[in-house]
């Protein structure tokens, strides 16, 4: 197989270039490669499905190849222009032209499902159903029980699971044309067909199995992109996702254009609550950024946190036995829950401090997350009180915030932000001072 | 308890010397002045209670309670004259359409006395028992919009006067209340949640001159709130206790003549239509000292009290509409003929009516029994069994009606028919005087409480692993599951029941007995943290309900078999068909309690719900979705 395969690679990769001077459109010529074996064969009437008679005139020297065929090269020539789904069906049209028979169709097909994904059709269930169509139909069938008991046309047979194994891998889910083609080209108990089976058993099964599905389509938009991610790393229902900014560039002092990050946070009422009920003594940190994979996209994001609240400052409310109007809330009783009817886990409880809120931003600089700290203050006014310090990781910001890292102030020297309330202003004085002592 | 005996101390007039025979109006004219201001016995015995610890308390509930026949003279007198009213002049379905009360009809009201019917007579009105009382709700209730405007004057909103005001306040207020010159509403619910007082923001500051409250705030869902003239409006006020300043609920009366009282609009609701409700607001309302009700700081003990004293009519309402709804219906399936025959011989219909007319008679029986248990001297707690009568008596009106409704098909499904609107004014039983499902708390976990107190020391031995008390658990299990039978005394030789219901007293018997393992072994498995078992605490409440139910029954038929009222053996046969029917649910709810009870479903239906809650929305896939 792979010999063969390699074999072809090499051919095509030199009969591309060397390949004969196309001939003008129309001209007669050798219609086939092979033209004796081929009419003897002609009884055998294959069943195929029609195609376009005309051959388009970029494909027209590929006929004159006496060699084994040079499929790679059929793909380049259909991708001179455009790599699309029109130019991989006319790769796919033009060798269904070429040989009656079909000859090299499951070299054609392998190289096939090779360059899938340059044309962007590894997930397109018409052209791997297209490519079953390539196989001559009813002759790899078993006629008899001899037949079927052994691997009938086994590289067929391979070929064909590799179809499928392919359009599993990309997540395709075969449909009925798919089956149809096996039951036509290989019969009901094949390999390939079995192999569609199993598909169709564990596919739908395991369709609806993440219950946080990404979608395919990421959004482009970067302010889209992170209502998506936050509203799903919040997974509240109430939480509330606000913009805080959005990306826009404006002429600076200096004249020269300076971008504005967006800023996207999100919170819920939940969160506001706790806040809320913040000891104002104690600070708060913004930390991160964070990663966040949605699918093959990485994106960062930043919380905003407290530690938690040692033992001793803890205070329980106490028990108001006038709380409730209608019934007790609790009994006046000196019996605890029976052993056996404790149905609670062991859990270790790890004392983790609580997160208020979370954000995403163009940029990952002090400056840009202070906005959005002044953007949550409008909401939850206890954080004018409350002294924020900033523990940020050096490394992601020098992926993201490149480019504006000349205008950035150097983080030593604290300079009031525009947009920043007046006692933020105050706060950042007092800031960078702690959180190096906090840092170093 | 606590609250009742303090209670009783603010109102000691009404524990007079009278003899401690049935029938005694306690609230009558004569239960005014106070006599005595201590109790020569106070009757600590609870029946309701006592059911938790397997125990039935006889003394309380039998003979069934009965009023003296001058006292029957003196109701029929007033029953004749507002059925004649309720008949001839009440229009409903005008009511219901304009949503209000016609001024000529309220008028009607106010000159029968039905705006003061529990205001002793020396203030104005007619200073009926609670039995009596009972009777009446039965006439008003066939309108709903009037019964609740009724009920929410004088079941709540005067009552707060009548039992912790001073005499100075009810010399004040109460006259011109009881006419119906001034009309008096209850407002405590706040946007926030109803039973929540933690949820009460109006606030009571003193005036810097300390003459006067200044009230702040808003309250909601106030009925009578538009037309009411004085209010009961409870407040935080500032207390201080053992020198630390507290937030703590106090009662106040208020005037709308005091100024700064705000009625929103009228809600338009689903039934009850023609009763005002609205929000009222306070902005800086003048109150004077001397309209705080008790004491500064009192306020929520008076609220519950007012709460907890108000509901037992809604039993006897309830009745009262099912009766006349099963002489509406009965007309119709009489005549009504299908394939030749009337509706009432079909066996569906016939069923229907049997519905109706059981319900109708527990709901009765339940009523007038607590009734008579509050009529009583002494400061009897029968909170419990008010409860319980208001959850079952809400729960089988809106069956009646619904069912009512259905016998009449389309036709009662029109507004031609007055059942659609006893259907919508019926909606709102279980839901007002506190939901079905926080009543159902309030009976399950006291009688928890009551009976936790007195098991736990049994229990802590049994956990310690007493021998001779567990293997005389054990004895007491096997006899029971031998088919021993559990004899409270109720019949035989000198029991309290007529021999023609010895069957259900004794499945009455049996079910008490194992309500009573039932508690103990909940309190054993689950002790204080009962509290979150809601759907255990549902059943026992259910069971409970149904037990006094019985009791109820069981005491009224044998009353009746006894002295030879006109049809008792109709009565009979339905305290036998109620009581069979009762045991059987009772013994499958006993059965769910039970631990790995494999009829118990909960695990699932509270999977099911976090399910539900957790995505917002019904969970399951459309069946049209396909995945291929």
């Amino acid at each position: 197989m792979n010999v063969s395969r390699n074999l072809v690679l090499l051919l095509g990769r030199r009969a591309g270039p060397l390949g004969a001077p196309p001939r003008p459109p129309g001209a007669p010529g050798p219609p086939l490669g092979l033209s004796g074996p081929g009419s003897l064969q002609a009884w055998r009437s294959f069943r195929r499905s029609p195609v376009c008679s005309k051959i388009p005139a970029e494909f027209a020297g590929k006929q004159e190849d006496k060699s084994l065929v040079a499929h790679d090269d059929l793909f380049e020539r259909a991708s001179r222009d455009v790599r699309t789904k029109a130019a991989f069906g006319r790769a796919v049209d033009v060798f269904l032209k070429r040989d009656i028979r079909r000859r090299g169709h499951v070299e054609f097909i392998y190289a096939a499902l090779k360059r899938m994904p340059e044309f962007g059709v590894e997930r397109d269930l018409d052209v791997y159903n297209r490519l079953l169509d390539v196989f001559p139909k009813e002759v790899f069938v078993p006629r008899n029980f001899i037949q079927r008991m052994f691997n009938h046309f086994p590289r067929q047979q391979e070929c064909g699971v590799q179809v499928l194994e392919q359009m599993e891998n990309y997540g395709v889910l075969p449909n009925v044309q798919t089956k149809v083609l096996l039951v036509q080209v290989f019969g009901e108990k094949s390999h390939p067909f079995r192999k569609y089976q199993r598909l169709m058993y564990w596919f739908p099964r395991f369709r609806h199995v993440n219950p946080f599905p990404v979608p395919c389509q990421l959004p482009a938009d970067p302010v889209d992109l992170a209502r998506l991610s936050l509203a799903r790393i919040a997974n509240d229902r109430d939480a509330r996702v606000t913009v805080y900014q959005l990306p826009a560039t404006e002429p600076s002092e200096s004249g020269a254009e300076r971008t504005l990050p967006h800023i996207v946070g999100v919170q819920s009422p939940a969160q506001m609550e706790l806040l809320s009920r913040h000891d104002p003594r104690r600070p708060v940190f913004v930390e991160g950024p964070f990663p966040l994979w949605l699918r093959t996209t990485c994106v960062q994001y930043y919380v905003l946190r407290a530690d938690p609240v040692p033992q001793e400052l803890r205070v329980e409310e106490p028990y108001d036995p006038e709380r409730c109007l209608d019934y007790p809330l609790q009994l006046d009783l000196d019996l605890d829950r029976d052993l056996g009817d404790d149905e609670s886990f062991d859990v270790e409880d790890v004392d983790e401090g609580p997160v208020y809120a979370m954000c995403m931003a163009g940029q990952g600089d002090q400056a840009t997350l202070n906005q959005w700290i002044s953007g949550l203050q409008e909401q939850n006014p206890v954080l004018g009180r409350v002294p924020t310090l900033f523990r940020l990781q050096a490394g992601s910001r020098e992926l993201q915030a490149e480019p504006d890292r000349v205008r950035r102030p150097p983080p030593d020297e604290p300079t009031a932000e525009p947009g920043v309330p007046v006692e933020e202003e105050e706060e950042e004085e007092a800031e960078p001072r702690r959180s190096r002592g906090l840092k170093q | 308890m606590n609250v009742h005996r303090l209670l009783a101390l603010c109102r000691g007039a009404r524990l007079g010397t009278r003899l401690a025979a049935w029938g005694v109006r306690p609230t009558g004219r004569d239960a005014v002045e106070p006599r005595r201001s201590f109790q020569t016995h106070r009757r600590s015995l609870a029946y309701a209670k006592d059911l938790f610890l397997g125990q039935v308390n006889q003394n309380e509930v039998f003979p069934y309670p009965e009023i003296g026949n001058e006292e029957l003279e003196e109701l029929q007198q007033f029953v004749a004259p507002v059925d004649k009213f309720f008949t001839e002049e009440v229009d409903s379905a005008r009511i219901d359409q304009e949503a209000r009360i016609p001024p000529e009809t309220l008028n009607g009201l106010k000159e029968l006395g039905l705006f003061g019917i529990m205001v002793p007579e020396e203030y104005g009105g007619l200073g009926l028992s609670n039995t009596m009382y009972a009777r009446l709700a039965e006439i008003t209730s066939l309108d709903g919009s009037i019964a609740v405007t009724l009920a929410a004057h004088q079941a709540i909103g005067l009552k707060g006067i009548l039992i912790a005001g001073n005499e100075a306040q009810k010399q004040k207020y109460l006259p011109k209340l009881a006419s119906g010159e001034h009309i008096a509403a209850f407002c405590l619910t706040e946007p926030g949640s109803g039973s929540d007082a933690a949820s009460i923001k109006t606030r009571a500051t003193l005036s810097e001159d300390g003459t006067h409250y200044l009230l702040n705030g808003s309250k909601i869902w106030i009925s009578n709130g538009g037309m009411a003239d004085v209010m009961t409006v409870f407040a935080r006020t500032e207390v201080e206790v053992d020198g630390v300043k507290k937030d703590k609920i106090s009662a106040f009366i208020v005037e709308r003549a005091f100024g700064g009282v705000v009625s929103g609009k009228p809600e338009d609701k689903l039934g009850i239509r023609g009763s005002n409700t609205c929000e009222v607001s306070f902005e800086n309302v003048p109150v004077p000292l001397e309209n705080v009700i008790g004491e500064v700081g009192s306020g929520f003990k008076i609220a519950m009290n007012i709460l907890n004293s108000g509901r037992f009519s809604m039993g006897s309402s309830s009745a009262g509409m099912i009766k006349k709804l099963i002489e509406l219906t009965a007309e119709y399936a009489a005549t009504r003929k299908q394939f030749d025959k009337s509706l009432s011989e079909f066996g569906m219909i016939q069923e229907k009516f049997a519905v109706m007319a059981l319900n109708a008679f527990v709901m009765e029986s339940m009523a007038y029994l607590t009734a008579g248990m509050m009529d009583r001297p002494g400061v009897p707690d029968c909170s419990l069994e008010a409860a319980m009568v208001k959850v079952f008596s809400s729960e089988g009106g809106w069956i009646c009606v619904s069912e009512a409704l259905q016998v009449l098909g389309g036709l009662g499904y029109t507004k031609n028919y007055p059942f659609e609107r006893y259907v919508r004014d019926c909606r709102i039983l279980p839901i007002f005087e506190g939901t079905n499902e926080i009543l159902r708390m309030y009976v399950a976990l006291t009688g928890m409480q009551y009976a936790g107190k007195i098991l736990t020391t049994k229990i802590k031995e049994m956990k310690k692993g007493n021998v001779t008390l567990a293997l005389g658990m054990v004895g007491k299990k096997l006899r029971s599951s031998l088919g021993g039978t559990v004899d409270f005394g109720l019949t035989g030789k000198d029991g309290v029941v007529h021999p023609s219901l010895a069957e259900s007293a004794k499945k009455f018997e049996q079910n008490v007995a194992l309500f009573g393992s039932t508690v103990e072994s909940l309190l054993y498995r689950y002790g204080k943290t009962i509290v979150d078992e809601q759907l255990i605490l549902k059943r026992v409440a259910d069971v409970l309900i149904n037990l006094y139910a019985m009791t109820a029954v069981l005491s009224r038929v044998s009353r009746s078999i006894s002295i030879g009222l006109r049809n008792h053996d109709h009565e009979v046969l339905l305290a036998n068909t109620f009581c069979g029917e009762a045991f059987f649910k009772n013994n499958y709810w006993m059965a769910q309690l039970q631990k790995n009870s494999p009829e118990n479903n909960d695990a699932n239906i509270k999977k099911i719900a976090r399910e539900v809650l957790e995505n917002r929305a019904y969970v399951c896939s459309h069946p049209l979705d396909r995945t291929y």
